[in-house]
């Protein structure tokens, strides 16, 4: 209000100048916080094609003096030469890669059925499937292993792949996409004389590709980053997938740092290559499927 | 359309209902409440691991024995330091963040992407390049001894209780501020823009924009963002296991999941790894209630 008793131009002169003093100070705030979430990832990749001397040389060298590939030929041998780490990576992609197309199917199945068909008892289920979202796995970890145990597919693929062949997230996404789906097509197919495993098949599946795309990446992620599970469930060291191998990596011998870093490129590698091909389903507006899951 | 009149069509396709969602119901009965139902009943005995005793019945003595046990209360007091250190600047730099991306006209997708690019990366990946940066000799401890100019000192970011704290804090903080950023950043931009240039057809500046509009119509978001933060930092595990296995002090970051994870394989004792899983998910039950009310009661209609 008592900006009125000023005199109106150099108000607004005034104005103008705070008005860019301030826009910079927030590019400058934007750009520092930038290069600040960047470094380590800059550092991970750099350390990773240095000898083991020069990433502890300060001044940090951002640009390596001279490039080791021999890091990767440590990490990817291991400290012993028994190149577990092919084996653990191995299982990462196995594991990874038969959930995804798991939870693909039996997700959509599942989320066809409530978003299509009415039958008594749907709102149930759908609420019941709804509810296991406040189950986290941290709290049925432990006896999650004992039902493995008793199934006797502990130490296993089919350990580290069944418990998780399913999660009431997918269900949810494939659930609410499908129902905007035109029941009108699905009922031209029937008076056709289409059975509806074939309606699922080849109607269903087809036209729900964005949603089963989302699913996929968000399913394939987290699974590469799983650690408790294998943890748990395997003990033979051919059985671990790359996270605990990364953990044990890390602990055998601390000092090649360089290898260390290898090894964390490679097992980014995966999730990144992903990530940069569907960056669209996480930033930019779009980014409910970003907030769905971790 | 008239078919649809006929009740055997409608039975049948009742029944085609049930077999597409079957597989739903099989696969949660046995993965999800049985066992959450089963922790419950495993508190409430004697079960070890590796035993050749049939477990017994022994009521809330798990119980008593937890909550008297100093090791419990230290893993509280470990999850409840890492909860709070981390959620608040979570909330607070992310709605920061996201209010500054979103007033930028251009680069805001790039910005996004930098920001967010450290979530695609594992727990453990981010776990162990911070490990490295803060050993004595690595990239921070001694960047803050050229700033400081106290060469050669260390600070001991994994060796000292309090700093190793603050270490697993800034992991789990550098690896989520993107993600949290966008979460505001989609609420932001569910507020209508009409609401704006209403405001600055009425006289109202900048600041008064943000301080009467977008700050009260965020308080959903917020909420959302604060709670997910939470329970999110609750079930930490990756940073801390790393740490811990690599020769960091155990006892000032032995969250609750660690000490769940370690009751159960090193100790042997399912019953008392039940007993703190089933606190945990209490907790956890607690703060999802609450979001979902708070949700509920103070969601905004545009």
């Amino acid at each position: 209000m008592n900006s009125l008793a000023m005199p109106a131009t150099v108000n607004k002169n005034q104005m103008k100048t705070l008005a860019t003093t301030f826009n910079t100070l927030i590019w400058l705030f934007l750009l520092t916080f930038a290069i600040l979430i960047l470094l380590p990832l800059v550092f991970m990749f750099t350390a990773s094609i240095m000898d083991a001397k020069e990433i502890i040389t300060m001044p940090y060298r951002w640009i390596p003096s001279e490039i080791k590939w021999a890091n990767y030929a440590r990490a990817i041998a291991g400290n012993d030469g028994s190149y577990q780490f092919v084996r653990n990576i191995a299982n990462s992609l196995i594991v990874s890669i038969s959930i995804m197309v798991s939870t693909i199917f039996l997700s959509s199945m599942v989320g066809y059925g409530l978003a299509k068909f009415n039958f008594k008892g749907r709102n149930i289920v759908f609420l019941a499937i709804m509810a296991t979202m406040m189950i986290p796995f941290e709290t049925i970890m432990i006896p999650l292993f004992m039902v493995a145990l008793k199934l006797g597919i502990q130490d296993s693929y089919r350990g580290l792949i069944i418990p998780f062949m399913l999660n009431a997230f997918a269900v949810f996404q494939m659930r609410q996409y499908l129902l905007t789906f035109p029941e009108d097509i699905l009922d031209a197919a029937r008076i056709d004389g289409m059975n509806e495993p074939s309606i699922y098949a080849k109607i269903i599946l087809p036209n729900a590709t964005p949603v089963i795309a989302t699913v996929a990446v968000l399913t394939f992620r987290q699974q590469w980053d799983t650690l408790l599970w294998p943890l748990l469930v395997t003990q033979r060291e051919e059985m671990k997938t790359i996270p605990a191998y990364i953990v044990k990596f890390a602990a055998e011998k601390y000092a090649d740092e360089g290898a260390m870093m290898a090894v964390a490129v490679i097992a980014s590698i995966p999730v990144i290559a992903l990530f940069l091909s569907l960056s669209k389903y996480f930033v930019g507006g779009s980014s409910t499927y970003a907030a769905g899951k971790e | 359309m008239k078919l649809k009149a006929k009740p055997s069509y409608e039975q049948k396709k009742a029944r085609w209902g049930w077999i597409f969602v079957s597989p739903g119901i099989v696969f949660f009965s046995i993965f999800s409440f049985f066992p959450i139902l089963n922790a419950f009943w495993t508190s409430l005995l004697n079960k070890k691991l590796v035993s050749l005793k049939k477990a017994n019945f022994v009521g809330l003595t798990n119980y008593i024995k937890i909550l008297t046990n100093y090791d419990f209360w230290n893993s509280m007091k470990a999850t409840l330091v890492f909860t709070v250190g981390c959620f608040i600047p979570l909330v607070i730099i992310g709605l920061v963040l996201a209010i500054f991306i979103h007033s930028r006209k251009r680069f805001n997708r790039s910005l996004q992407l930098v920001y967010y690019s450290p979530a695609v990366l594992s727990s453990v990946v981010a776990a162990l390049i911070w490990f490295l940066m803060l050993q004595p000799t690595g990239l921070l401890n001694q960047t803050l001894n050229t700033l400081f100019s106290t060469s050669g000192v260390d600070y001991k970011w994994l060796a000292s209780g309090p700093m190793v704290r603050l270490s697993t804090i800034i992991v789990y903080f550098w690896k989520y501020i993107g993600y949290f950023a966008i979460l505001y950043i989609t609420g932001i931009g569910k507020i209508p823009t009409a609401i704006y240039e209403a405001a600055t057809i009425d006289g109202a500046n900048g600041w008064n924009q943000f301080k009467l509009i977008t700050i009260p119509l965020l308080k959903p978001t917020t909420l959302m963002v604060s709670i997910m933060a939470m329970i999110q930092c609750l079930k930490t595990f990756s940073t801390q296991y790393l740490f811990t296995q690599s020769g960091a002090p155990s006892a000032p970051i032995n969250v609750i999941t660690l000490n769940i994870y370690n009751t159960a394989m090193r100790d042997n004792n399912l019953s008392r790894a039940s007993v703190m899983s089933v606190i945990l998910f209490l907790i956890m039950l607690l703060l999802t209630i609450v979001q979902f009310k708070t949700s509920k009661s103070d969601d905004v209609s545009f």
